[in-house]
């Protein structure tokens, strides 16, 4: 009886609390989209993504006006999230108040993929729309259970950064080929100029980040997570993949960037402080800006084991569930995603086309600088970690930074994070 | 009388009221929000996750070094601006400024200060202490924020001291030179018995906001509570269980520990300044 009492008691609350919010709502709910039936009033989409550099921005706005003036029942309205992306974007679509279309990173897809708050996009499909085009590796990511929910923009995916003139120095003719030779020239490249004590340069620059070691596990046969989305890191073969940053970094010839007072792994690289590191297509504007210079190529990143391995990160778009102007939302998405969209947004250099055919119109597979990133594309491993990526990746580096800076052994760490890890799945799973 | 009873009830207790009815339920927040009775089910979670404990510990160690050393700097503070200093007044802006800043440009300062090559691990190298790598090093991470809030905060409890160290009667301190105490005697048997309500307020409130650290931690590790979790505190716990996890039930349930918390801490402070000086 009580218990029915407060049952009733926290109910009326909680609908006194649903009134009064969806009241504050309905009007702002309203604004600028046009009622149905208007056919000659433009449709208003809203289009959700985060800010980058004010050239991207500047480049996507451009983008966006030349698909108003060949789509002119359609005014895009771009509204960017600062900070904290995926915090604000679930809970806006919890709000009913997310954009028709938005950015979604392929991490970040799977959990709202089978939350159903996305619309399949199969339906729309034209055979001229070309799907086949795209790299399937990026297209993967946007799938579950064989239903496509989201296309991919651009992507990135690693290379190795070298310093040519340090190469030079350390009479070293070609970049490293396999691993074993780039812990070879990264001993060569470590100096310490001024016989301080302190090392101005070490060989190889490390970020001891999930995001940028799955392909070191897959490399000898281990993985991330199981197909059941559990954490599986923990295993020989990961171990030896792992093992490949974390011995040169305790040798004191590989160095993350807080250790050089850096703030990323492309800034230690153009200020000299890391002769090698392997980041992505981002790199080459900014080292171009920042650092003018500064002269650096890009190879592929070293085999390990014979095996080409390389990480590749995607961000889609996708379609809100809720929107009420999907065939509009999907003309959006089909120019964006499309030969003539993309073109014109990849072109920019700081992002590479998803699709093959644009990727060679803009030369890209022959561009110097661009070719080992576009090649790493076919056998990289997309950056996903299933349905809880925060658990599993936090676990993981909390962990994997202690193993590193030898707080405890390798394989204690890992095995503590996959526990941690699945535990919080487990719990969150209940 | 009723506006303010609808007020606090629509604000205060309605929201209270809600976050007991969340705790005992697993909510459905994305595609249709549901709610799913599930008894005690979150608060039996607390107990076995491992991250609440670190966060606990964490915060724990957090407010027993921030509050007494931000409370004592408070008084030191208070009493040497109260003794009649030259440039009073300067000196009482220069402390207060850093209250007056917002936490999140003061974190955002420090980040640069704390940088490995940063200006407080040049001037630890030049006087010969050793440098850490404060933003990454898990052993110091968390010691970079308490730091960071002794500083800021302190500033706010001395203008409480200051107020209260002018109130006290001169006729007190007359009486006891007349008996002969030194200035050292006065300040133990009359200026700390007399601020002793004073103190209390300042280790309460000391206590109830850096048991709430938040903002700080947030910043400094982007949200995740890093390196290691170690600046992982029960708010930023509770935040992440709800806008990155969206699991508000549990996350109700820790934010209920917190309260319990507090009010046992308080409590139990409340008993110990209760009792008679002797």
């Amino acid at each position: 009886m009580i218990y029915r009492c407060l049952q009733f008691f926290a109910l009326l609350i909680a609908s006194c609390l649903c009134i009064v919010s969806c009241q504050i709502l309905t009007p702002s709910a309203d604004q600028g989209i046009s009622p149905l039936g208007q056919g000659d009033r433009p449709v208003t989409l809203k289009l959700g993504g985060w800010g980058s550099s004010p050239a991207e921005q500047r480049l996507f706005q451009k983008v966006l006006t030349t698909f108003e003036a060949t789509h002119p029942h359609i005014r895009v309205k771009l509204e960017t999230v600062a900070d904290q992306y995926m915090d604000v974007l679930k809970t806006r679509l919890i709000g009913d108040a997310a954009p028709d279309v938005f950015f979604l990173d392929s991490f970040e897809a799977p959990f709202l993929m089978s939350n159903q708050v996305l619309e399949p996009l199969d339906a729309y499909l034209t055979p001229d729309f070309d799907l086949a085009d795209f790299e399937t590796t990026l297209l993967a990511p946007f799938q579950q259970d064989g239903i496509l929910y989201g296309l991919p923009k651009d992507c990135s995916s690693l290379a190795l950064f070298y310093n040519k003139q340090a190469f030079a120095e350390a009479g070293i003719a070609q970049p490293p080929a396999t691993w074993d030779e780039l812990l070879a020239d990264a001993q060569r490249l470590t100096r310490d100029r001024d016989q301080n004590g302190k090392m101005d340069q070490y060989g190889l620059g490390i970020l001891p980040d999930l995001a940028r070691l799955v392909y070191l596990m897959r490399a000898f046969g281990g993985v991330a997570i199981d197909p059941q989305g559990k954490a599986a890191f923990a295993s020989a073969a990961a171990l030896k993949g792992l093992n490949l940053i974390v011995q040169p970094y305790q040798d004191g010839i590989a160095v993350r960037p807080p250790d050089v007072g850096a703030n990323s792994g492309t800034e230690m690289f153009g200020q000299g402080k890391a002769a090698m590191v392997i980041e992505g297509n981002w790199a080459i504007p900014f080292l171009q800006e920042t650092f003018p210079d500064l002269a650096f190529a890009t190879a592929e990143v070293p085999r390990i084991q014979d095996q080409p391995g390389t990480m590749v990160y995607t961000v889609g778009y996708v379609m809100n569930r809720q929107s009420s102007h999907k065939s509009e939302a999907w003309e959006l998405i089909r120019y964006l995603t499309g030969k003539k969209g993309m073109a014109l947004w990849t072109g920019g250099g700081s992002a590479l086309p998803s699709r093959q055919s644009v990727a060679q119109a803009l030369h890209y597979d022959r561009d110097p600088l661009r070719s080992p990133l576009v090649a790493g594309i076919k056998y990289a491993t997309p950056w996903q970690l299933g349905q809880y990526p925060a658990a599993i990746m936090n676990s993981f580096n909390n962990q994997f930074i202690s193993a590193i800076l030898a707080e405890q052994p390798l394989q204690q760490a890992l095995q503590r994070a996959q526990n941690s890890a699945n535990q919080q799945i487990q719990a969150a799973e209940q | 009388m009723s506006p303010a009873i609808l007020g606090l009830g629509l604000f205060t207790i309605a929201p209270i009221l809600f976050a007991i009815f969340l705790s005992f339920q697993k909510v459905q927040l994305l595609g249709g929000i549901e709610y799913e009775f599930v008894s005690f089910r979150n608060f039996a979670r607390l107990a076995t996750d491992d991250r609440l404990w670190i966060a606990l510990k964490n915060t724990a160690e957090y407010v027993a070094i921030v509050v007494p050393a931000q409370t004592i700097l408070a008084l030191i503070l208070a009493a040497t601006l109260n003794a009649g200093i030259k440039g009073q007044n300067i000196w009482r802006i220069l402390f207060f400024l850093p209250t007056i800043t917002s936490s999140t440009v003061l974190t955002l300062i420090f980040m640069w200060i704390y940088n490995a090559d940063g200006l407080f691990n040049q001037a630890l190298a030049w006087i010969g202490l050793p440098t850490y790598n404060w933003l990454s090093d898990p052993q110091v991470a968390l010691k970079g924020i308490m730091i960071m809030n002794i500083w800021s905060t302190a500033p706010f409890f001395m203008v409480i001291y200051l107020a209260a160290l002018q109130d006290i009667p001169r006729s007190l301190y007359e009486a006891a030179e007349i008996d002969g105490a030194n200035g050292w005697q006065q300040f133990r048997y009359i200026t700390l018995p007399q601020l002793r309500p004073v103190t209390f307020f300042v280790v309460a409130m000391g206590i109830i906001g850096t048991f709430q650290l938040f903002d700080q931690s947030y910043i400094f590790s982007g949200g995740s509570g890093g390196p290691n979790n170690a600046t992982l505190t029960v708010v930023l716990l509770i935040y992440q269980y709800v806008f990155r996890d969206l699991q508000l039930g549990y996350a109700a349930a820790i934010a209920f520990l917190l309260a319990l918390i507090i009010i046992i801490v308080t409590l139990i402070q409340r008993r110990i300044f209760d009792q008679d000086p002797t």
